[in-house]
């Protein structure tokens, strides 16, 4: 319990604090209680949660050329092998619905199998011309052919590795930018676990003392789905970080630009570059590829 | 460097060489009268379909951490024999059907072990519709069977997909007497996998749900209620939608008048392939990463 409450009196450097508290209680003990073990004293790991914070994709994946001409390709099969298609049941004789449902068959036909296979029409052209028309003043009143929002967002293009934004068809993970023992490192947003808290109690509250709370974050399950045990200064106190992973539904995070200096939305690559190497190994098939 | 290379492939899915001249016509089905391709043909996915990246990209993962249960290997312990099985050894029922006695105790078997393989997944949904009037006649079945084709998008044995049965007749199993005949049609049914699937799950929570009055989500069973029960088990979540709520499908909405006046309400079982001890809670937990709400009365 002691080296618990000196790691959390600590501050910025618990390592150091605890591989000093022992020594100097070793050296008490020799000097007046010479039946204290000193050589085994009895250690408790340095238990921290980091939250891996996710930003699903808010885009449908771009499908790759190849993928595209397979698509093309089955939706040519099916449609050649579906059921004729029952118009009497499903439109009243020469409705405007049927009107609109036969020009637009024609239309996807012609995309299917090329404009030879399709037969030409046998009306008259100025009926075919009034049909084109109703059709289209149809479509005028449903609403159709708004402007869709374009699939690249304004941060994309300046690279404003800060916005919720960005990179919408990836996978994106919150990394803080804090000061470890004098150092800046890029990492998950992480804290020590306090006396009587459960893990993913602590990793809740770690996420938000850390990231701030103006957002809305879900973590998921009770279960820490990865483990990192860093060396530290002292090698005889083990230090395991918990990961827990979290999903962002809204908000944004804040940093208080003091132990934590800044933050980024990332994917997986980016990521790579900016942690330590042996961090790396443990977080990177937790990550997503997509 | 890599527009060219694009360019071309786009140009190749838009442009068709002359078709191939048929040797020899295709045989005839003979009771759809639709020629038969000589070759079996299965179509595979024929657009991208957004929930089934949602799965693969978000709730895979999710379901996996939310529903994991440590056990190191050979930990688990066999199954307690209640009351043993016929000798094996023995001559008289070496080759006989050998139950235990004690009957299958489905409701008790736990459930697998977890591993990545075996993370909850939705294998289908099935709709069905029973439709009282069509025993008396069946032609007060056709309404019924349009509107799933239109729900779904299926026919019987449609788009080359000989692994799905398409639509189909209910016909009743036996006679119960002054109400059902044995195989006279009840009712309509359909299996839906893979693209289908999700594109009506998509449907369902856009469009229907959401418009639903008084709906606050599928209601649970009280807590009291027996967790061993085969039903509890089989990792199906069940639910149906009135008449009411039909109009509320845009595939429907669209053309309402095509229909009479009272559609029958469906049934919808989400079939995951979750089994053993808690199986309905992981089935839940999957169909609710769907965003189809849960409530308790």
């Amino acid at each position: 319990m002691l080296a618990r409450n000196i790691l959390r009196h600590s501050g910025p450097c618990p390592r150091g604090a605890i591989h000093r508290a022992f020594s100097t209680q070793a050296d008490t003990s020799s000097s007046s209680a010479p039946s204290v073990t000193s050589s085994k004293p009895i250690l408790r790991p340095n238990i921290a949660t980091a939250v891996i914070l996710n930003r699903s994709p808010i885009l449908t994946r771009t499908p790759t050329p190849f993928e595209t001409a397979f698509y093309s390709y089955q939706a040519r099969i099916r449609r050649a092998l579906s059921n004729p298609f029952p118009h009497e049941f499903y439109f009243k004789q020469g409705s405007l619905l049927q009107t609109r449902f036969t020009i637009e068959e024609r239309k996807r036909e012609k995309i299917a199998f090329g404009p030879s296979f399709v037969p030409p029409e046998d009306v008259d052209p100025e009926k075919a011309a009034a049909d084109k028309a109703a059709v289209e003043q149809l479509a005028q009143q449903e609403g159709e052919g708004e402007e869709l929002a374009p699939r690249i967002h304004p941060s994309d293009i300046s690279n404003d590795i800060k916005s919720l934004d960005r990179q919408g068809q990836r996978n994106l993970y919150l990394l803080l930018l804090a000061n470890e023992g004098g150092k800046d490192v890029w990492r998950f947003p992480q804290g020590p676990v306090e006396k009587t808290e459960l893990l993913h109690q602590a990793a809740q509250r770690d996420l938000y003392s850390e990231a701030g709370d103006h957002m809305d974050a879900w973590i998921v399950g009770r279960n820490p789905i990865g483990v990192y045990k860093p060396v530290g200064p002292a090698p005889e106190v083990q230090n395991c970080v918990f990961f827990y992973k979290a999903h962002i539904m809204a908000g944004q995070a804040q940093v208080d630009g003091e132990k934590v200096k800044d933050f980024a939305w990332l994917t997986k690559e980016e990521i790579e570059p900016r942690v330590d190497k042996e961090y790396w190994s443990v977080v990177k098939d937790i990550l997503s590829d997509f | 460097m890599s527009t060219p290379s694009v360019s071309r492939a786009a140009l190749n899915l838009k442009r068709f060489g002359r078709a191939p001249r048929l040797g020899k016509h295709l045989r005839k089905s003979p009771t759809t009268k639709l020629p038969q391709p000589h070759v079996k043909l299965i179509t595979r996915e024929f657009a991208p379909c957004r929930l089934e990246d949602h799965y693969h990209n978000t709730l895979q993962d999710d379901l996996m951490y939310m529903t994991y249960k440590h056990e190191p290997e050979g930990t688990r312990k066999a199954p307690r024999q209640i009351r043993l099985k016929f000798d094996p050894e023995n001559p008289y029922s070496k080759f006989r059907a050998n139950p235990s006695v004690g009957g299958s105790q489905l409701g008790k078997k736990p459930a697998p072990p977890s591993t990545p393989d075996n993370v909850v997944r939705l294998e289908k949904i099935q709709i069905h519709t029973m439709v009282k009037e069509s025993i008396a006649s069946k032609a007060n079945l056709l309404a019924p069977l349009m509107m799933v084709r239109a729900l779904t998008g299926e026919t019987e044995r449609g788009g080359g997909q000989h692994a799905v049965e398409g639509i189909q007749l209910v016909r009743g199993k036996k006679s119960i007497g002054g109400w059902l005949r044995q195989g006279i049609p009840a009712g309509v049914k359909v299996d839906l996998r893979g693209q289908s699937m999700y594109d009506f799950i998509g449907t369902l929570t856009e469009f229907v749900l959401p418009r639903l009055r008084d709906f606050n989500g599928v209601v649970l069973p009280p807590q009291s209620s027996s967790v061993n029960t085969p039903s509890a088990v089989s990792g199906v979540v069940s639910f149906g939608l009135p008449p009411q709520a039909m109009v509320f499908f845009p595939q429907l909405e669209v053309n309402i008048d095509a229909y009479p006046d009272h559609l029958p309400g469906i049934h919808i079982h989400f079939v995951t392939n979750a089994t053993g001890v808690g199986a309905q809670d992981r089935a839940r937990a999957l169909v609710s990463g769907f965003q189809i709400p849960f409530a308790r009365r």
